[in-house]
């Protein structure tokens, strides 16, 4: 009899039915895009800020200060300590493997120049032009990974370098191929040399001697950057070429770290040394950018791991306001979502006070009326949910794809929140005229009173 | 004729008095379901116009953003800019104020009299001194009072964490900064630990510094904070260049570009969320009223049947919406005040500022979407009064 009377409930008023379910189809439609955007906005969020650059600065512990203004080193040219290139795969072997998505070795060295260009040589000219003759400012070289493909430990392979690392450096042109004489030189030192894509240089090491050109290694020029830094004044190089020019095979000086991170709260800028032993593993296993760094560091011994604050805090902030701002949006359209369809059940509810009136007045207690006017909007509920979730879905996909260019993945969390919020609102909903119905006289309405 | 008119205008009003009083119940269900609309319409918009602009102020966050110095400088070569290019640089922007700080760099010797270690390091002489607190974040350094006694005299410095560390040295130790036969002593006031050059660097103020240099009101360079839309500041670096020609106007290129692409992705996450709620908000109460407005079948058999025609019984019900829109909206509007600043202060720390023209939109829109819901009524004109009072239908 009961299910009788919820199917005959449907089957008489499927207009009304269909109505109640389309607000609560809708609503829950909102607040499943809301949520599944939002539980998948910070990842998101976090890889675009990768495109500003390394989070995380290496370089020797034992290195002395870097006299450098303008990005010009005026340290006298042996002094200082470097790294072994050989521990760099272990990077990748480190607990937050997967948060790591790029990383740069560095090589600065200054080298004499000799340019040779095509286009103003003359056969007769045809010998070396050396740039400032008379007094000449090295220029700065460096040596660096670009599309660096990198055995792992494991057998498997990863592919970095400071395209990766420092995505505003623009190249035109195209990154030298590792393994060639290739490089790639700063667009203010290309302009005042009149080098061009195409043409060769010559680099001899930083020591002054008589230069042959015959005897210095030859670079084939693929590509002018610019980068807005100092880096436009120099000349970049495959790692390997310039540890060989200035005679530090296998080692870099500093190093570039790229690290998905999680943003940092009060917890994560204690000193791990004054935490507990639980404090210290919910730390390492949070990855904030100084847990990382403090895992690098175990990895790389004689390394100074150091947070590049003025990213990794930028980051950090706006990523909390933002993600916090898309809660708040959430919460709204859930407020909104439950208050129109709480409306909708309510009115469900009075219009059908004829009929509670007669089930009373056949013998039928309150709590049974209570009981049989709930299952059916539980019902209503469950399939509206299902239906808002679907719709929900679809627009997260929309919204995702328009805007990262990936859909967010559906999850089944935000299923079982949708559901039992759609049973929630509008049993809440028809909570209080259910009450009111609870006590009516059936007489009275009977009568049409 | 026109008392005849005023009578119906009276029966009209009286009839509309009436929707409204014979059910508190009803009436309550669409205040609350058109209010609840009209505030999250009123808090959104007044939030997405809010958080756009406050976005850019956070962006301030990754500090200076465009950098002034010597024309055909290539940092190699040690050339100076004369102070008063700073006083050309206009500093008030709709969007907000340019931050400007003028830095001269050098290389001096850093000396410790204390212990009698010394060291070579660049000296960044900073004006003013108290940029440094908001152009490098330095959470881990103890705050110090920069703004303290006079800090371009030369009395405080703010030494780099390496510096220190290789130095040896502690807070309010005193140092003497050489180069030549010159030299300065100041006070360190804090540390910087911010994992750039600033490590590696001691700053002090900027008349000491080039007392130092024995340079007078020249300068390496000026860093900017432009505050505003990736355009925006695109706009104000064209138009610095033009005003400066001597010098070379450079965005950093690592953060406008990096914010430019933060800046789109985040706003057009904003505007699409908030247009689908504000859609299907709508939809929502459209359904939540249509439904309240089905159940007024006995209402309008009861008019048609004592001779009202159809015209006049619908105009009487939009009429009857078009108020509940008006109710509901300027309820949910004020409303929506305290949740837009609500809202504000919980993600920005500060109250969003209200946008008047936001409230009569979410009001006007309320009206409609109650105007609309009530449309289905008008498939109550084919209904049979008889039938209908009969309990056929």
């Amino acid at each position: 009899m009961f299910l009788r009377i919820v199917a005959d409930s449907f089957g008489r008023r499927p207009r009304h039915k269909l109505l109640t379910g389309a607000a609560l189809a809708l609503g829950m439609g909102v607040v499943t895009a809301a949520l599944s955007v939002s539980l998948d906005v910070g990842d998101r969020l976090a890889k675009e800020f990768r495109g500003l650059g390394a989070n995380l600065l290496v370089t020797p512990q034992a290195d002395s200060l870097p006299l450098e203004i303008g990005g010009a080193d005026y340290r006298p040219v042996n002094a200082g300590a470097y790294l072994p290139e050989a521990d760099l795969p272990k990077l990748k072997t480190i607990f937050w493997h997967n948060n790591i998505i790029a990383f740069a070795p560095i090589l600065e060295d200054r080298a004499t120049v000799l340019v040779d260009v095509p286009s103003v040589d003359l056969n007769s000219l045809r010998s070396n032009v050396i740039l400032h003759p008379a007094e000449p400012p090295p220029v700065s070289i460096i040596g660096t990974w670009a599309q660096h493909k990198l055995s792992l430990p494991d057998g498997s392979s990863f592919v970095t370098g400071v395209d990766r690392t420092n995505p505003w450096w623009q190249v035109q042109g195209r990154w030298f191929s590792e393994g060639l004489s290739e490089c790639v030189v700063g667009q203010a030192l290309a302009r005042r040399t009149g080098l061009h894509i195409g043409d060769h240089v010559y680099l001899g090491g930083s020591e002054p001697r008589v230069l042959l050109q015959s005897s210095l290694p030859q670079f084939l020029v693929t590509g002018l950057l610019a980068t807005g830094g100092a880096e436009d004044d120099a000349i970049i190089l495959p790692l390997d070429a310039a540890q060989h020019l200035s005679k530090r095979p296998g080692q870099y000086r500093k190093l570039y770290v790229s690290a998905l991170t999680k943003p940092e709260d009060d917890f994560a800028r204690r000193d791990p040394k004054t935490m507990n032993a639980g404090e210290f593993e919910r730390w390492s296993c949070s990855p904030y950018v100084s847990s990382i760094a403090y895992s690098i560091k175990q990895i790389l011994p004689g390394a100074d791991v150091r947070v590049v604050r003025r990213i990794a805090e930028g980051e950090g902030q706006i990523l909390t306001r933002v993600r916090m701002l898309l809660w708040l949006v959430t919460g709204a359209a859930l407020l909104a979502a439950a208050l129109a369809v709480g409306a909708s059940s309510a009115a469900s509810v009075i219009e059908r006070r004829t009929e509670i009136g007669l089930m009373k007045a056949l013998g039928a207690g309150s709590g049974t009326v209570g009981f049989l006017l709930a299952a059916e909007q539980l019902l209503l509920a469950f399939v509206g949910g299902g239906v808002g979730y679907a719709l929900g879905i679809v627009l997260a996909r929309l919204v995702g794809e328009k805007i990262f260019g990936v859909a967010p993945a559906p999850s089944l969390i935000v299923f079982s929140v949708i559901i039992a919020l759609a049973a929630g609102v509008t049993v809440l909903g028809s909570a209080f005229p259910l009450h009111r119905a609870s006590r009516y006289e059936p007489a009275p309405i009977l009568r049409g009173e | 004729m026109p008392d005849r008119r005023a009578a119906n205008r009276a029966m009209f009003w009286r009839i509309i008095r009436r929707l409204f009083g014979a059910n508190p119940g009803r009436l309550f269900v669409m205040l609350l379901a058109l209010g609840a609309g009209a505030a999250v319409t009123a808090a959104l918009l007044n939030l997405q116009v809010d958080a756009k602009r406050r976005l850019t102020t956070e962006f301030r966050a990754f500090g200076p953003n465009v950098l002034i110095i010597p024309k055909g400088s290539s940092g190699a070569n040690s050339e100076t800019l004369p102070e008063s290019t700073i006083h050309l640089v206009p500093v008030n922007l709709p969007s907000g104020r340019v931050t400007v700080s003028s830095t001269l760099y050098m290389i001096a010797n850093v000396f410790v009299p204390q212990s009698g270690k010394s060291l070579a390091a660049v000296v960044a002489g900073t004006n003013p001194l108290a940029f440094l607190r908001i152009s490098v974040l330095s959470s881990s350094t103890s705050e110090a009072n920069l703004n303290g006694p006079a800090p371009s005299m030369g009395q405080v410095c703010v030494a780099g964490a390496r510096v220190a560390k290789q130095l040896g040295f502690q807070q309010n130790t005193e140092l003497v900064l050489a180069s030549g036969d010159r030299h300065e002593s100041c006070r360190v006031a804090s540390f910087h630990q911010t994992g750039g050059p600033e490590d590696d660097r001691v700053a002090i103020g900027l008349r000491a510094a080039q007392r130092l240099a024995n340079l007078p009101n020249r300068i390496s360079a000026i860093e900017l904070i432009v505050p505003g839309t990736p355009g925006e500041i695109q706009s104000y670096i064209a138009d610095l260049q033009r005003r400066l020609p001597d010098v070379d106007v450079r965005p950093i290129r690592q953060f406008t570009e990096g914010e430019a692409k933060i800046y789109n992705r985040i706003s057009g996450l904003l505007t699409a969320t908030v247009a689908i709620v504000l859609l299907l908000t709508g939809l929502c109460v459209m359904a939540a009223m249509t439904n309240v407005a089905m159940e007024r079948k006995m209402d309008v058999s009861l008019m048609k049947a004592i001779g009202g025609s159809m015209r006049r019984v619908l105009r009487l019900f939009l009429a009857e919406a078009a108020l509940l829109g008006l109710a509901g909206g300027v309820i949910g509007a004020a409303a929506g005040i305290f949740l837009s600043i609500g809202l504000g202060k919980a993600v920005f720390g500060v109250a969003a500022r209200p946008r008047l023209i936001v409230y009569p939109v979410a009001v006007a829109l309320t009206v409609i979407v109650a105007i609309l819901s009530a449309f289905p009524l008008r498939r109550l004109a084919s209904i049979r009064p008889a039938s209908v009072f009969r309990g056929e239908a």
